[in-house]
């Protein structure tokens, strides 16, 4: 920490005085390492004044009036924090008197306000960065920022491993190169590597001292885990059972945070609570389907103090301060350790007071999960994501507008997007070929010369092409990819019989809502699932809506879980190893948990930390094969994807698995536990790291995840548009287009730099590979196989799954061949 | 060295049996008519990716060497003697003469090989100076190939909606181009490598058939397969 000292001018400190209250000590750190010249990361929880800590080095630059231009540049994630910020602001400016103009401007801002900021801009400007984005790219960008002395980045940690933290790592790179003297000021929560942080933002200006300033002081927060009178469910996520008692917290509380994982957990618990709700408490539903003023109504109402409850997704793990929530429950697996702590912090945001939460565990597996939250919680032990490598879609993206703003030289945008951390280590050959991308496709055949969005000049000038280029680049712009989305509207149902679409549905009901496209892929009609908080069944579909009707079943048939957004840490899995091999610890598990376990120890063996434990047994028909990796759903798919290829190689004729968080279970017809014993089938060989090869490459060629994964690189990188000028093209379209690019593309050029792009992503993403290799790794010759007679207790939970969860997989030729087998059956008069 | 599949199916080609005429549908999206040594195609869109680079997309330009690789992979297996495109064989008006000159010589050594037969469709509504005959309908032995099916006449062969099926079996389901008819109206895939197909179930075929007497053929790997109707699913 800095020893220096804050001068504050005196209507500032006037101001304090007068209200009985004194700057804190991490708000006058920021400025006097501000007022030293530096720039500087401030890691502090939520809450408790980080606002005006950010802006009171403005504050005080500003007192005397005569600055004249932008001053100041916030940056956040939300939209409707910079609006928010703009309205906490004004309020100690217009108490100080100060003249300083403060306004936000987001997607939302009229088009004339937006054009008149860049001309005649505010003090201080509240934007987001795909904002900024959009304002350097135009060419008096330089009269915009040349005055600019400060740039706020606020929720750094929920920026810095997305795509759209290497968006703002480029803009900011290009703001320092407009305006040398500016510095920067990062908030962010408490994450595993400050250090990195503090990089991040030392990169665009190294010459430049960076201070790391910690917030210091707070109660620790109270965490607790929900102990149950009811009976534990040994799979499942919609922890029904603790339905009633969460009911009686929520009244016990002033007003109550409930997080789940997914939208589906969010609508049942929200059914939940309304089906026992006495007292007709006002308990609203958050989440990212319902449709934005739905979003902002619940939003109102919380802010104003009305609401009891909310139940809700990750959509509210950032925001507005809520100051009245007293506690947070999250119902569900925490998944990490950061997370947690992250949203128990949007609890009592008075820094003396510590923040309560609840942990409601959904399955056996899930209190484990919960117990290793809880110790790390305890120990403070971070697990946060760290900043990586930025992609080539996002440069693709930034180049392009780069040229829009003015030519460059290559020379120059090289060195200067290495100044922007995700690129520090971009070589000169990858820099180039994205460059070549943009200007005419990159590709080995050079068919689009003629077509060049960008030209270079005789003086060794990279400009575009056309102002249409320009023009495209604007409705493009920015990283974050909608899933092609379909309407939900509810219709009358029309007394399906097991059949066909026939006809038209008859139109006109109510819009619900919005639901990801490939949801539907998986349903047949008559089908019920939960939606808006009711259960409905699906009519049908047509072109980009989805017909539902109002349903009188009790239970919807489809849970629709499609797995969480994130995986379970590394770091929590490990621990929930730990606390299985340490029969020691299990006396703090409820005891139906430690009987669980127990009895697992007894009929089988338990998983080790450092070694795999695999187990066969028959079951029905089939044979099954269990593993407990422990590597997230993510890992687990694409370990379930490669192990089915390799078993159907090794003729052990699979049929099918099912991925959990925690296990995953392969089953088929072959009989495992014999081929094993025999020798016939070897676990070291079908769990080598060399499925990493060939495998994977041989499954990359048709993997839907993989394609999923090259469309938002594509998009992001400008090959596909996500809108035309006036129209905008429905997410099916680009979906169906983008699946054709990719086959076309990794057919004939596989080294594409998009390829490779996407390659980056999927490894760290859908396909989670970089796990996966991991893991692979670790377990090497510790393969512990256990065959049984019957299932085990720890394989039962995810043998429950099956049915339950989509089971996994891609494309099946054997299901056509099937289905013409069944044709011809029906036609020989055998059925 | 990997072995192969655990079941070994047999190749075989179904055959489809059109207003009295017997069809094979090969796997490619190609209908071979044995008889007549005759390989009908639909919707080829060549130059496709091309015609979205000069809009400012650059998508790789390699879909039209696909496509003609297909193409004479199809013609040398079936030993035909004759190729019909029904329609949409170029994306644009101006694409014939816009083909890299290493296609265009794929192209015209198919034109010399094979008689061949270009239906115009609404993406190429004008005759071409590619090899071969462009013609705007073609009947034949009591068929009627042409680019855009209609209702109300027996024996139409066509293209241009790019057929698709979506499978359920077993919990889980697979969408593929495929063949659809009636014994009245027969509608081709698409076959160009750039195109992208529309389930038979959305509303861009209603009307058009008899849905008591709908026979489906999915394109598979390495063959097609028939699949009974009452399995498939929107989407």
């Amino acid at each position: 920490m800095p020893i220096l000292s804050a001068h504050l001018p005196s209507v500032i400190t006037d101001w304090f005085t007068k209200r009985g209250w004194a700057p804190r000590q991490h708000q006058l750190d920021v400025l006097a390492s501000y007022q030293s010249g530096a720039s500087q990361l401030l890691i502090a929880p939520t809450g408790a004044g980080k606002t005006l800590a950010g802006f009171l080095p403005t504050l005080t630059d500003l007192a005397d009036g005569r600055f004249q231009g932008l001053h100041t540049l916030y940056i956040s994630p939300l939209k409707a924090l910079a609006v928010d910020v703009e309205r906490n602001l004004s309020t100690p400016i217009s108490q100080m008197g100060l003249p300083i103009t403060v306004e936000a401007r987001t997607g939302d801002t009229p088009a004339s306000k937006r054009a008149r900021q860049r001309v005649r801009p505010p003090h201080v400007l509240l934007t987001t960065p795909e904002q900024l984005a959009l304002l350097i790219s135009h060419p008096q960008a330089e009269l915009m920022f040349g005055s600019l002395r400060r740039v706020v980045l606020d929720e750094l940690h929920a920026l810095v491993t997305s795509k759209r933290g290497d968006l703002l790592a480029l803009g900011l790179a290009r703001l320092v190169k407009l305006a040398p003297d500016v510095q920067i000021t990062a908030l962010s929560a408490t994450v595993a590597r400050p250090d990195l942080l503090r990089d991040w933002i030392a990169q665009p200006h190294p010459d430049r001292q960076t201070d790391l300033l910690h917030m210091t002081g707070g109660a620790p927060p109270e965490l607790r885990i929900l102990e149950t009178e009811e009976r534990l469910p040994w799979a499942g996520h919609s922890a029904v059972y603790a339905h009633r008692e969460l009911y009686q917290t929520i009244q016990r509380h002033r007003t109550t945070l409930l997080f789940v994982n997914t939208r589906s957990q969010a609508e049942m618990l929200f059914q939940g609570l309304w089906d026992i709700n006495e007292a007709m408490l006002p308990i609203a539903l958050h989440h990212g389907s319902l449709s934005v003023e739905q979003r902002r109504k619940v939003e109102a109402a919380m802010t104003t103090g009305k609401l009891k409850a909310v139940v809700c997704t990750s959509t509210l793990d950032l925001g507005i301060d809520w100051g009245d929530v007293d506690l947070v429950v999250q119902v569900g697996a925490p998944k990490g350790s950061s997370r947690m702590l992250q949203r128990i912090g949007r609890a009592n945001h008075r820094l003396d007071d510590p923040s309560r939460a609840l942990l409601v565990p959904s399955n056996r597996f899930e209190v484990l999960e919960c117990e290793a939250a809880v110790e790390a919680v305890a120990e403070g032990h971070q697990d946060s994501e760290d900043p990586h490598p930025g992609g080539y879609d996002v440069l693709a993206q930034h180049v392009l507008g780069m040229a829009c703003a003015d030519p460059f030289r290559a020379d120059d945008l090289y060195a200067e997007v290495t100044r922007a951390w995700p690129y520090r280590d971009l070589t000169r050959q990858k820099f180039d070929r994205v460059l070549d991308f943009v200007a005419t496709g990159g590709y080995a055949l050079r068919a689009y010369e003629r077509y060049a969005r960008l030209k270079l000049t005789p003086d060794g000038l990279w400009r575009i092409a056309n102002p249409q280029v320009a023009q495209q680049y604007r409705l493009n712009i920015g990283t974050i990819i909608e899933e092609p989305m379909v309407r939900v509207r509810l219709v009358r149902a029309r007394g399906l019989k097991q059949g066909r679409t026939t006809g038209p549905i008859g139109m006109g009901g109510r819009v619900l809502g919005e639901m990801e496209e490939y949801f539907f892929g998986t349903l047949s009609l008559g089908d019920t699932f939960m939606f808006g908080g009711e259960i409905v069944a699906f009519e049908g579909m047509k072109d980009n809506e989805a017909f539902v009707s109002r349903a009188f079943s009790k239970d919807p048939k489809i849970p629709s879980y499609m797995g969480g957004k994130f995986p379970l840490s590394t770091y929590l899995a490990e621990r929930v190893r730990r606390i299985m091999d340490s029969p020691g610890e299990w006396g703090k598990l409820p005891d139906q948990v430690a009987d669980w376990l127990r009895l697992q120890r007894d009929l089988s063996v338990m998983p080790a930390r450092d070694s795999l434990l695999v187990e066969t047994f028959p079951r029905g028909s089939n044979n099954f094969m269990v593993c407990y990796p422990f590597e997230g759903r993510l890992a687990h798919q694409t370990l379930g994807m490669l192990l089915t290829r390799r078993l159907e190689r090794m003729r052990a004729r699979p049929l099918g698995f099912v991925a959990s968080e925690y296990a995953l279970a392969i089953w088929g017809l072959g009989d495992l536990s014999a081929l094993i014993r025999t020798g016939r089938l070897s676990l070291d060989e079908l769990f080598s790291e060399d499925m990493l090869g060939d495998d994977l490459e041989a499954w990359l060629d048709e993997s839907a995840l993989m394609k999923r994964t090259f469309r938002n690189c594509a998009i992001i990188s400008g090959l596909i548009e996500r809108r035309h000028p006036g129209k905008e093209k429905s997410g099916r379209q680009i979906t169906m287009s983008s699946d054709i690019i990719y086959d076309v593309l990794y057919q004939h050029e596989p080294d594409h730099i998009l390829i490779e792009a996407t390659r980056h992503d999927a490894a760290r993403g859908l396909l989670d590979i970089e796990r996966l290799g991991q893991m692979l790794s670790r377990i090497r010759h510790h393969i512990v196989h256990k065959p049984l007679h019957q299932v085990s207790p720890l394989a039962v939970p995810i043998l429950l799954d099956i049915g339950k969860e989509p089971v996994f997989g891609e494309a099946r030729e054997s299901a056509m061949a099937d289905a013409a087998a069944e044709l011809i059956q029906e036609a020989m008069g055998e059925r | 060295m990997p072995s192969p599949a655990a079941i070994p199916e047999p190749i075989e080609t179904p055959v489809l049996r059109f207003a009295a005429h017997n069809f094979e549908p090969l796997p490619s999206g190609a209908l071979y008519w044995r008889t007549r040594q005759t390989l009908l195609v639909a919707d080829l869109h060549f130059e496709k990716m091309a015609s979205f680079a000069r809009r400012g997309q650059m998508l790789p330009p390699y879909d039209t060497a696909m496509t003609l690789a297909r193409l004479e992979t199809d013609l040398r297996r079936t030993g035909a003697t004759r190729l019909i495109a029904l329609g949409d064989s170029f994306h644009r008006p101006d694409s014939a003469a816009l083909l890299t000159p290493a296609d265009r010589m794929r192209l015209d050594a198919i034109t010399e090989a094979v008689e061949c037969i270009w239906l115009s469709g609404n993406h190429d509504p004008m005759p071409h100076a590619i090899g071969g005959t462009c013609l705007p309908e073609l009947e034949l032995d009591g068929l009627v190939l042409t680019h855009e099916p209609r209702k109300g006449q027996t024996g139409l062969v066509a293209g241009h909606l790019h057929p698709a099926a979506r499978l359920a079996m077993d919990g889980r389901t697979t969408r593929k181009p495929c063949f659809v008819h009636d014994n009245r109206l027969l509608i081709l895939p698409a076959y160009g490598s750039s195109t992208g197909a529309l389930n038979i179930l959305s509303s861009a075929f209603f009307g058009l058939f008899n849905w008591s007497a709908l026979e489906v053929v999915m394109l598979g790997r390495d063959r097609t397969y028939p699949v009974p109707v009452k399995r498939l699913v929107g989407g």
